[in-house]
């Protein structure tokens, strides 16, 4: 038998100064294989054409439709209704900026995070056209890969009780990026100078070791791990630094 | 309003890493030193000659005289160190509120309950520790005296399960947090964690019924 589900979904446009909070249900037949992302197509389609939500890939690639599925923050396009009661209840990711209804704007707080931790491989060699790539050991590409999954899609900084109080958190993304920097040969940066982005109670040291970002994580990056890692490998890097021996 | 107003970099300290590292630190040590003390209380249960022998061990060797307040002030910088996590603030209290109930996540309620224990033990267990240690030497029949006066009794069926369960947490969470308990081995953890904090738990009240049972000699 096919289950009606109800949506509740929050609905606000900050735009419009006569738009108020507030939430408007839906009620949809289920369908098979049925995905909240077709849901709230179908819902956009067929019964209100106002209904604001992100999305592009549509396959957990590109990170845009993330949102708070019954509490937990989490992709629409990878959430299926057969895994949801009959009530569903749909908000915007907090701590980013909304745009309106579920759509929220992550891009703005994403190029700050990547400005801040120098999201890039800092080198002086100069690029060769003309000869080989450097080759990369395959397993240690293997491990950056893994951390290079993240998508951006903001659930981990929105499950993150840490970035929810305090806006200066650098929320488990930024630090599982900069881990991954640390991991590669090509980045010369020294070790002091990455203590200087995440050593700080900003950065890895800030973290309450709630693993909200760690369960919530739709591409199950290892975050646990990673911020394990990071808060050893910065703590010895600052009793190095009193005994100055950090390189 | 936030608005960015810096002029120059800030200058580059550790700070941040060596407070982190001292709150975990003290953090360990006060769980070593809980567990032993519930087991060296616990001895009571084998008999009064048992724990006053004990007692006096740690008096005569005046770990009690000095050990004890250097628990109390090791027991104040670690509330101080980790009071810089904890929210004071309404509006952060609030937020940390309705993020829970939105989350329904464990270890984000864990985190709660860390901080909500936090302020009774400090409160409760200053009290314990300047009681016990303004009346040495301590010896079973004391105690005794004191639980069944019926308000210690009470203070101590509170102060027992908000010490324990906030051991239990920090437990877990220093593991997880400092990359000791791995994801594979995280839920295993946790079970064992939960366990050995209702085994205290356990040697507590029976401990406590102990002293309830002991005769006490009015002088």
């Amino acid at each position: 038998m096919t289950r009606r589900l109800t949506f509740n979904i929050f609905r606000y446009n900050p735009q419009d100064p006569e738009s108020v909070p507030h939430t408007d249900n839906f009620v949809l037949e289920e369908a098979e294989r049925m995905t909240l992302y077709i849901a709230l197509t179908k819902i956009r389609e067929e019964q209100d054409h106002s209904l604001t939500f992100d999305f592009c890939c549509r396959a957990g690639i590109c990170g845009a439709c993330a949102m708070v599925i019954n509490g937990r923050p989490g992709l629409a396009c990878k959430t299926l209704t057969k895994d949801l009661p009959d009530e569903i209840t749909l908000m915007p990711l907090p701590v980013f900026k909304l745009v309106g209804d579920l759509s929220v704007d992550t891009g703005t707080w994403f190029s700050a995070m990547n400005e801040k931790v120098e999201s890039w491989v800092h080198t002086n060699k100069k690029m060769d056209p003309t000869v080989q790539e450097e080759r990369m050991n395959n397993a240690l590409a293997e491990e950056i890969y893994e951390l290079e999954r993240c998508v951006e899609c903001g659930c981990c900084v929105a499950a993150c009780g840490t970035a929810n109080m305090r806006q200066d958190f650098l929320g488990a993304v930024a630090l599982n990026r900069i881990a991954r920097f640390i991991m590669d040969p090509r980045d010369e940066r020294t070790e002091k100078e990455y203590f200087e982005v995440v050593g700080t109670d900003e950065g890895i040291f800030g973290c309450m070791g709630l693993l909200a970002c760690e369960d919530v994580c739709p591409k199950q990056l290892p975050l646990q791990d990673q911020l394990g890692i990071l808060r050893r490998q910065m703590g010895w890097t600052a009793v190095k630094q009193l005994f100055h021996i950090a390189k | 309003m936030a608005i960015d107003t810096t002029i120059y970099v800030r200058p580059q300290s550790g700070i941040s890493a060596y407070l982190d590292w001292l709150q975990m630190l003290t953090g360990a040590g006060l769980i070593l030193f809980m567990w032993s003390h519930m087991i060296l209380v616990a001895s009571v249960n084998f008999g009064v000659d048992a724990m006053n022998t004990i007692a006096k061990f740690f008096e005569d060797s005046y770990m009690a005289q000095v050990g004890g307040p250097m628990i109390g002030l090791t027991f104040l910088l670690h509330f101080a160190l980790a009071a810089r996590k904890v929210p004071f603030r309404t509006e952060q209290q609030s937020t940390m509120w309705k993020h829970g109930k939105m989350l329904h996540h464990k270890d984000t309620w864990l985190w709660v309950v860390q901080a909500v224990t936090a302020m009774i033990i400090l409160i409760m267990g200053a009290i314990h520790m300047w009681t016990v240690l303004t009346d040495l030497p301590i010896t079973a029949q004391k105690s005794a005296a004191r639980i069944q006066g019926g308000f210690w009794l009470v203070f101590y069926l509170i102060l027992l399960p908000m010490v324990e369960l906030h051991v239990g947490i920090g437990f877990y969470r220093i593991a997880v947090k400092w990359g000791f308990i791995k994801r594979k081995t995280r839920q295993g953890f946790k079970g064992f964690e939960n366990i050995l904090t209702l085994i205290f738990i356990a040697i507590g009240l029976i401990t406590i019924v102990r002293f309830i049972l002991i005769q006490v000699i009015q002088v």
